[in-house]
């Protein structure tokens, strides 16, 4: 991806908090490539997904090749490089939270939700249609003991049933 | 019954024990001062080794051994904190990092002092984000109080730790990975050698320990490697003649989830059986217990026939499967191990990295394989052999009969050998993924048998109740090559 084939309309460029906050983490590793994975995070928390200008503008920060962002960024399964919802809403589906029925949980989730599951590829098919709500499957999420259990953005929700997917999404 | 033993978690819900005032008033630091104090790094190394400390990410591997291989004289040399937890069935390292971030901190600096480290990366997944909150706050509070940083209470020493971010990828927890992620690549494996230890992140000797390891390192500077040793089994290690002791020493984070009763994590010295520990989680949930996956999703099965091993590294090794990070998932009676095993051939096909063809192509093939037999289009074309078994003379190989065998299963275990072969515990893949994609496949597939060809003999997923479901050890090859380690003190 040479800077020529991608049309950049608007630049990226961090907000004075993630500025300050990208400093503090650059000075950290010993070459500025090792920052890679924070620095996409905050560009990810500002921009919403990783946009090409983006990927561009993290480039330039950390002395690498676009494709070499590109390269990252499609690797790792918690970068999007599509628009998503307001709220991520991740549903483990595992074999521990297989054996406590997550399966209805996400069933309720998309009838609820009216809307798919969205895949890798294809965001946009899980993303609800007022762009409030993206619904996802993910691997294991390292919280077997109380199964079955979704992220919704950064929080994490145990034992769930129906009825308490219910009242989470109510008091979102 | 088993009591638990909380060493690791003993002040795990003492409220505020992530803050500085509280986790002090609980030997906090006492130990790391203890070390810089009475012993010089090189006693520390000793202790760990002598203590008989196991990685507990894993591998199972000595941790004092691993830090022998570390040259003393190339600086700078960094510790990677393995805190990238996501073994389906595993979840004791997040209790750690949510609730007691402080006691890693106090086992990290333990470890720099001892291996004269400066630099620290802890590694947390990217969905640990209240795990990463805590940690940071903790070692925030750790540079005010001057346990961090420059010239660490007055001793010269400077230790920094930062917190670093996965992004979602499971085999950023395989250690080569996890340096390959950390250095701003994608997470692939390296190629061993060069370990870690001599060349690792940055091209730079790097230890890299699980959240476990470290947090055991308080206790064994504290209270003495003698202490330590008291607890869990010391086997004998026949191979070496004489027989060398090889310990299974301390406690264990035991997770068990699935059909229990009481899922959670339970501290217990190592060595319990299995059965004695779905007694400790509350008991089963259901009637019978089918199958137990000891280790992780990537361990191989364990039947009903199987309930009387003990849990610990040695011994889970020569019944032919594997502790690894402890994770132990139970299913009762009514569930199908089809079922389980294409739950899990899912996430190694969405996992794999996709750096190696025999896994980047093998572990789909191998889910499509599963998928189709769950479907009830497995191949049911059976052909006849010869067949394979214990023949007169004691030993394996062809005993002169024939059989019939279905398509498919032969097809599965062909595959999953081709990525990783079980029986000689080769893989042709660069990292030990290989290798925890066909342990659970042919393990499942050999022990559960009748019902693999149940499925695809009535078109549809059929639950066969616990004693058809599996064949008895004395008539299957999975069993043969299991042993029992005899205990080093009853030489």
């Amino acid at each position: 991806m040479s800077d020529e084939l991608v049309q950049i309309e608007t630049p990226f460029a961090f907000n004075e908090e993630n500025q300050r906050e990208f400093d503090e983490l650059i000075g950290r590793y010993p070459i500025k490539e090792a920052a890679m994975l924070p620095t996409l995070h905050l560009a990810q928390r500002q921009e919403g997904y990783i946009t090409p200008a983006v990927m561009k503008y993290v480039a330039e920060q950390l002395e690498v090749t676009v494709m070499k962002v590109k390269d990252v960024v499609t690797f790792y399964p918690m970068f999007f490089e599509e628009p998503v919802g307001e709220y991520v809403i991740r549903v483990c589906h595992t074999l521990p939270c297989a054996l406590r029925d997550c399966k209805v949980v996400l069933e309720h989730l998309k009838a609820k939700l009216d809307t798919d599951i969205a895949s890798e590829t294809n965001l946009a098919k899980g993303t609800t249609d007022d762009g409030k709500f993206t619904l996802m499957k993910v691997e294991c999420l390292a919280s077997c003991d109380v199964a079955p259990v979704i992220m919704i953005n950064d929080d994490l929700y145990k034992n769930l049933t129906p009825e308490k997917v219910d009242e989470i999404l109510d008091n979102l | 019954m088993v009591e638990e033993r909380r060493i690791l978690y003993e002040h795990l819900d003492v409220p505020d024990i992530n803050t500085f005032d509280v986790f002090r008033q609980y030997d906090g630091y006492k130990r790391f001062e203890k070390a810089i104090a009475e012993y010089q790094p090189e006693d520390i190394a000793k202790m760990v080794m002598d203590s008989g400390l196991k990685g507990r990410g894993g591998a199972g591997f000595s941790t004092g051994l691993k830090w022998s291989f570390v040259p003393r004289d190339i600086k700078p040399c960094y510790l990677c904190c393995n805190a990238d937890e996501s073994e389906p069935g595993t979840f004791s390292n997040r209790y750690v990092l949510e609730k007691n971030p402080h006691l890693l901190i106090e086992g990290i600096l333990i470890c720099c002092y001892a291996m004269g480290i400066e630099t620290t990366y802890v590694y947390i997944r990217g969905e640990f984000t209240l795990g990463k909150k805590m940690l940071d706050a903790a070692i925030k509070e750790a540079y005010e109080k001057g346990y961090l940083g420059k010239d660490v209470r007055g001793t010269g020493l400077n230790i920094d730790i930062y917190t670093h971010p996965g992004a979602g990828a499971y085999i950023c927890g395989e250690e080569t990975g996890l340096i390959e992620s950390l250095e701003g690549k994608r997470g692939q494996p390296r190629n061993k050698p060069p370990f870690p230890a001599v060349e690792g992140v940055f091209s730079k000797p790097t230890v890299v320990q699980n959240v476990e390891t470290l947090c055991n390192l308080p206790f064994i500077v504290g209270n003495g490697v003698e202490w330590y040793t008291k607890m869990g089994p010391t086997y004998a290690d026949t191979r070496n003649d004489p027989p060398t002791p090889d310990p299974n020493t301390g406690t264990k984070l035991y997770c068990i989830s699935g059909d229990v009763n009481e899922p959670g994590v339970y501290e217990l010295d190592l060595g319990l059986t299995c059965s004695e520990l779905i007694e400790v989680a509350g008991g089963l949930r259901g009637e019978e217990v089918k199958a137990v996956i000891p280790g992780g999703s990537s361990a191989p099965i364990l039947t009903h026939y199987e309930l009387d091993t003990r849990l610990d590294f040695t011994s889970l090794t020569l019944a032919k499967s594997m502790l690894g990070s402890g994770g132990i998932i139970v299913m009762n009676e009514t569930r199908n191990i089809v079922d389980c095993l294409l739950n899990i051939m899912k996430f190694y096909a969405h996992e794999s990295c996709g750096q190696c063809t025999p896994c980047r192509w093998g572990t789909p093939w191998v889910r499509d394989i599963v998928q189709r037999i769950a479907d009830g289009d497995g191949r049911q074309d059976t052909i006849t052999r010869p067949k394979f078994g214990v023949t007169e003379s004691g030993r394996w190989g062809d005993t002169g009969e024939t059989e019939e065998i279905y398509e498919d299963l032969d097809l599965l275990e062909s595959v999953a050998n081709n990525i990783a072969n079980v029986d000689t515990m080769t893989w042709n893949t660069i990292c030990v993924f290989g290798i925890a994609v066909s342990w659970p496949a042919v393990s499942y597939m050999r022990k559960f048998r009748p019902e693999f060809e149940a499925a695809i003999r009535e078109g549809k997923l059929v639950t066969l109740p616990v004693a058809e479901a599996t064949v008895p050890p004395e008539e299957n090859y999975a069993y043969q090559q299991r042993f029992i380690p005899k205990e080093f003190a009853d030489l």
